[in-house]
């Protein structure tokens, strides 16, 4: 009992940290990032190459990976994003083009066979037979600052404001002065930098491998949707409603139908309220 | 219907062009050309759900897939004959296709995009744990029956199929419920206001496009003779079908199987400087370039490039 609910909550933690980049562009841009995850693979794949390829300090890699996710995003932004002005779904398709290019990419430079990352801090702890990875309790810790931290800056900064603006009506915030650009390259960087962060815990916890950006796409998903569009609170909730339902799912039922509930509860959540649990109505 | 003898001359001339393709090019061109065929078939199918009609499916492997289980496990497990599974697999799949109606009922946009890719993820799983037996798990089946030998036959096969499926799907989008489709695509409030029922038209082009999806999926794995449930329900699947739709030219029948026949051949060109995965670097790059500098595709660069020439020649 204790193993599933430590387990749980390491593995919600992480959910929470990689849902948070996507829900952040899915309530500021309105625009389904599909290649969100592409972010946790660049990010993955960056930390390997400068920490335990050219073996740089395992912080300067986890730096250096939220640098270039945050140089993604903005290119991203200004390349994809704004020359489509608007349309969804012609930015989703460009996005998940984008995402197979990338993973190409990856292929390409670092060959198609999966690679062990090394954890970022090493060292296990037993806890009433349950293994606690160092690395899985940093990321589940760091993910619950980051989360906190994002939710204090959203409500109280000036520049959070903005953004929480934007992602209510567009148009009034132009009309009060907000430059709804500005706030969504801001976003979009954000974004980047949080997903490719993620993506070395993510990495780190499971493997590093040119198709891992999907399974973290999908939770993503899930989380935004059932929590609903801008709220970061209701992000972390479902984060671990998702975790606990996976682990549950794997510990009492079997271990291969751990992604079915998930999936159903994203399709039954979608039908019966598209607004997500904690989300705003709208539609 | 608006039918002119052009029509008839230039399908008749795309028809003889692909029968006598086999006399002038290899057997390795003609493997090429079948998956070609089969993707073209796909691409039309994507094309009549979302192309025309705007709701957007990020799971189509799930309807295709289903078609493909259905006449497997019929063959392979029952042991029914071919020409029974294979109508039992299109029924089964047209089903399906009522499932992923539901969500269209009531959502639309980016959301009925993810409730389609939640689909296929959900039926990947599913397939791979529910009666293993049945399915064959993880590793898929082989050995199941075929339905041509050789490469030559399997290519008139493909090519029959493809073309029938083409001609079909370009006539009944010529009727009033191919424009009503296109108008859904366009403003569904506006077709409602119409006095049309947007739920029997959306209905229509989801069971059009499942049965498309449905006899491709069966033909296809009976082409093949295996299945394997990470090769089906893949997100670059998913990703090879809509870009050669797009990139040939949404909402059009040609648009598909010029996108489809473009993208197997530049996968195959490649091959010998790029042999794995890194090929979908070239692929991407380009369908993204395309597809951001034109979103209606290919088709319509080639329109206006004939209406340009047709400027340039009056004014001279």
């Amino acid at each position: 009992m204790l193993q599933v609910l430590i387990q749980g909550l390491l593995l919600s933690g992480l959910y929470a940290l990689i849902a948070v980049g996507f829900t952040l562009i899915f309530s500021v841009g309105r625009v389904l990032n599909l290649a969100y995850g592409a972010y946790l693979l660049i990010g993955g794949y960056t930390y390997f190459y400068f920490s335990q390829q050219l073996g740089l300090p395992k912080f300067a890699g986890v730096a250096l990976a939220g640098i270039i996710g945050c140089a993604l995003g903005i290119l991203k932004f200004q390349l994809i994003v704004r020359p489509l002005k608007g349309n969804h779904v012609a930015i989703e398709i460009s996005t998940l083009i984008l995402a197979v290019f990338l993973q190409s990419v990856v292929i390409f430079v670092f060959g198609d066979s999966s690679k062990i990352l090394l954890p970022i801090i090493p060292g296990v702890e037993r806890v009433a037979g349950a293994a606690i990875p160092f690395s899985n309790l940093f990321a589940a810790i760091a993910s619950w600052v980051i989360l906190i931290s994002l939710w204090l800056f959203v409500r109280s900064t000036h520049m959070g404001r903005a953004m929480q603006a934007v992602s209510m009506d567009a148009k009034g915030a132009a009309i009060s002065g907000v430059d709804a650009t500005k706030i969504n390259m801001f976003t979009w960087a954000l974004s980047g930098t949080l997903g490719a962060i993620a993506g070395v815990f993510f990495a780190s916890y499971t493997q590093l491998y040119p198709g891992m950006w999907v399974a973290p796409l999908i939770i993503a998903v899930a989380v935004v949707i059932v929590g609903g569009i801008g709220s970061i609170i209701g992000t972390l909730i479902v984060a671990h409603i998702v975790g606990f339902l996976e682990i549950l799912t794997s510990a009492y039922i079997a271990p291969e139908l751990r992604g079915v509930f998930t999936m159903l509860l994203i399709i039954v959540i979608l039908v019966w309220r598209p607004s997500g649990l904690f989300g705003r109505e709208e539609l | 219907m608006g039918l002119r003898w052009h029509h008839f001359a230039l399908w008749g001339l795309f028809a003889v062009t692909l029968f006598v393709l086999p006399e002038f090019v290899s057997r390795g061109t003609l493997r090429t050309l079948i998956f070609a065929n089969f993707l073209a078939i796909f691409a039309i199918s994507w094309d009549t759900l979302s192309g025309r009609t705007g709701y957007i499916s990020f799971g189509h492997p799930f309807l295709i897939g289903i078609g493909a289980y259905t006449t497997a496990i019929l063959t392979k497990r029952f042991d029914v004959a071919m020409e029974i599974s294979i109508p039992i697999a299109v029924i089964a799949t047209m089903v399906g296709g009522l499932i992923v109606l539901l969500p269209a009922l009531r959502i639309k946009g980016s959301y009925f995009a993810l409730v389609t890719l939640a689909m296929m993820e959900l039926i990947y799983q599913l397939v791979q744990v529910i009666r293993p037996d049945l399915t064959g798990g993880t590793r898929g089946m082989s050995g199941l029956p075929t339905l041509t030998r050789g490469a030559v036959n399997g290519y008139y096969m493909s090519v029959s199929l493809m073309l029938a499926i083409a001609l079909t799907t370009w006539l009944v989008m010529r009727t009033r419920l191919g424009t009503a489709l296109s108008a859904i695509g366009m403003n569904e409030e506006a077709v409602s206001g119409s006095g049309l029922s947007v739920t029997k038209l959306k209905m229509a082009a989801f069971l059009f496009s499942a049965f498309i999806a449905g006899l491709g999926g069966a033909v296809y794995i009976h082409y093949l003779g295996s299945i394997a449930p990470r090769a089906l329900f893949d997100i670059n699947f998913v990703f090879t079908i809509i870009v050669a739709a797009l990139i040939g030219g949404a909402g059009t029948t040609v648009g598909p199987i010029a996108g489809a026949f473009f993208l197997t051949f530049l996968l195959e060109y490649l091959r010998p400087y790029l042999p794995g995965a890194e090929r979908y670097m070239v692929y991407s790059g380009l369908a993204l370039i395309l597809y951001m500098a034109q979103p209606k595709g290919m088709w319509e660069l080639f329109f206006q490039g004939i209406a340009k020439f047709d400027r340039l020649g009056r004014r001279e």
